[in-house]
């Protein structure tokens, strides 16, 4: 389970961030997407680089754990259209595999390219969609207090 | 250029492409006219067109007959139309009494695969264009039909539901055509 | 081989759209053009994200290039681009000798006149494709005889 889910534009501004409910620093996760984008540029020029190696998973969307930090773990994904896609997990959270991050990428990007198929969706615009909405927070980890019941 | 890369579900794609290019007809409507009536009106229209000129094409892949009843009519709709073009099969339910209204269920509409309507678009038929479709295929076939939507699934109903209701045969004289 | 059914559905509508389009402001056939070209565009957008979410990453142009003649076309028109040539100064021309969206109007040179409203969504799905996989151009076509199509893309760098 994530903390925190962003979704950057090919243009780098935030077409979507959602935090998870009980995050008290949720700007610093803001600021956190946003230093990963360099890195997510890094990764994916160097693999541009090195075309002589021709492994395949130079040619991956998932680029893995971009870098390493106290208290999270950061990973990255981009697509053909040059869209970013962040998800940030706990460092305490060791239970979460690559395999399972990959694929939260992967539902998270089917999501997006339904978005964009919209017809009332204008591409560069904030992500409003519910159905994007409800997969992305289905990876987030939930309100850890139970105290007051979700009143919907 | 010979080269095949991958082999891609075309049927799905021209579905695709459809819905898409459905979409920005909607779109364009959406720009042109400012109450969703009206956008439903032209949509219904659209329909109508793509639906007299449809017939000769079902007719010449399905080899069918004059239908006997008004049942019949509906299973050739359901099981046929829908399927040939739409690669959707509804179920049919919601019989009148008297045998002249049904009711197509459609649980997947492959026209709003990817839409979500926005909230102040609460009028707009997005699907519009099939009632127009079904009622200018059967006019061509010396039906008079109504054919609406009671029930939308992009409105937050659990089913879309398209209703056909029976007016009166036509006589062999071409139709009036739309006004 | 008889044309797939849902093809038949999908050509109509595109005809509903394009004789839609041309039923309003009649004096501005360069607007018009230009609202069909904008449909392509946004249909052509929506399309790449679609065909290659799931391809691998596209190393350069010239493969972006191969995706738009190859999987892009083959799902618009089932073929491919019979034909792509470049400058390598960011001309590519793709040729396609029977273009679908024409084949239905080729049947007499009086059609002729009526080519470019069947190009103008053609143009804006390539145009569509390409920006949104980060590639920006200007796409113009042109019937060399009927329905032979070429379609020229200029790259605009910036």
């Amino acid at each position: 389970m994530a903390v925190c889910i962003g979704v950057i534009a090919k243009e780098n501004y935030p077409l979507y961030i959602r935090c998870a409910p009980n995050v008290e620093n949720e700007v610093n996760f803001h600021f956190t997407v946003h230093t990963s984008l360099d890195v997510i540029e890094e990764k994916v020029a160097s693999l541009g680089k090195s075309t002589s190696i021709s492994t395949t998973d130079l040619r991956e969307f998932y680029l893995g754990q971009l870098y390493p930090s106290e208290d999270y773990r950061i990973y990255g994904y981009v697509t053909n259209t040059k869209v970013k896609f962040v998800i940030v997990v706990e460092a305490a959270n060791t239970q979460l595999r690559d395999n399972e991050v990959r694929s939260m990428f992967r539902r998270l990007h089917n999501a997006y390219t339904d978005v964009i198929c919209n017809p009332f969706h204008v591409p560069g615009d904030k992500i409003k969609s519910k159905s994007f909405d409800s997969v992305a927070s289905s990876m987030i980890v939930p309100e850890r207090k139970k105290e007051n019941p979700l009143v919907i | 250029m010979s080269k095949q890369t991958r082999a891609f579900d075309n049927k799905k794609l021209v579905g695709e492409l459809f819905t898409l290019t459905y979409g920005a007809l909607v779109s364009q409507l959406i720009k042109d006219y400012e109450k969703d009536e009206e956008v439903n009106k032209q949509l219904d229209k659209m329909g109508y067109n793509i639906g007299i000129r449809l017939v000769e094409d079902f007719m010449a892949r399905s080899n069918m007959g004059k239908c006997q009843d008004f049942r019949e009519t509906a299973d050739v709709l359901a099981k046929m139309a829908f399927k040939m073009y739409l690669n959707i099969t509804p179920t049919i339910a919601n019989w009148s009494p008297a045998n002249d209204e049904f009711s197509l269920m459609l649980d997947n509409n492959p026209l709003v695969e990817f839409v979500e309507l926005p909230e102040d678009r609460s009028k707009l038929n997005y699907s519009n264009v099939l009632c127009g479709a079904v009622r200018g295929a059967l006019e061509m076939l010396q039906l008079e039909v109504e054919a609406w939507f009671p029930r939308d699934s992009l409105k937050g109903d659990n089913v879309t539901e398209l209703r056909i209701k029976f007016i009166r045969k036509l006589t062999d004289a071409l139709p009036a055509g739309e006004d | 081989m008889q044309e797939d059914a849902t093809n038949v559905l999908f050509e109509l509508l595109h005809d509903e759209l394009i004789s839609y389009v041309y039923s309003n402001d009649i004096d501005m056939k360069s607007k018009q053009i230009s609202i069909l070209e904008s449909h392509g565009f946004r249909i052509g957008q929506s399309l790449a994200e679609q065909l290659t979410k799931d391809s691998s990453r596209f190393k350069d142009e010239l493969e972006i290039m191969k995706f738009v003649c190859r999987d892009f076309w083959s799902a618009m028109y089932q073929k491919q681009v019979d034909n792509l040539r470049t400058n390598h100064q960011g001309v590519y021309v793709l040729q396609d000798n029977c273009f679908k969206l024409l084949k239905r109007i080729s049947s007499g040179k009086q059609y002729l006149e009526f080519a470019p409203r069947f190009l103008a969504i053609p143009c804006g799905f390539v145009r569509g494709a390409l920006a949104n996989l980060g590639i920006n151009s200007i796409v113009t076509a042109e019937v060399i005889s009927m329905p032979a199509v070429k379609f020229q893309i200029m790259i605009q760098r910036v």
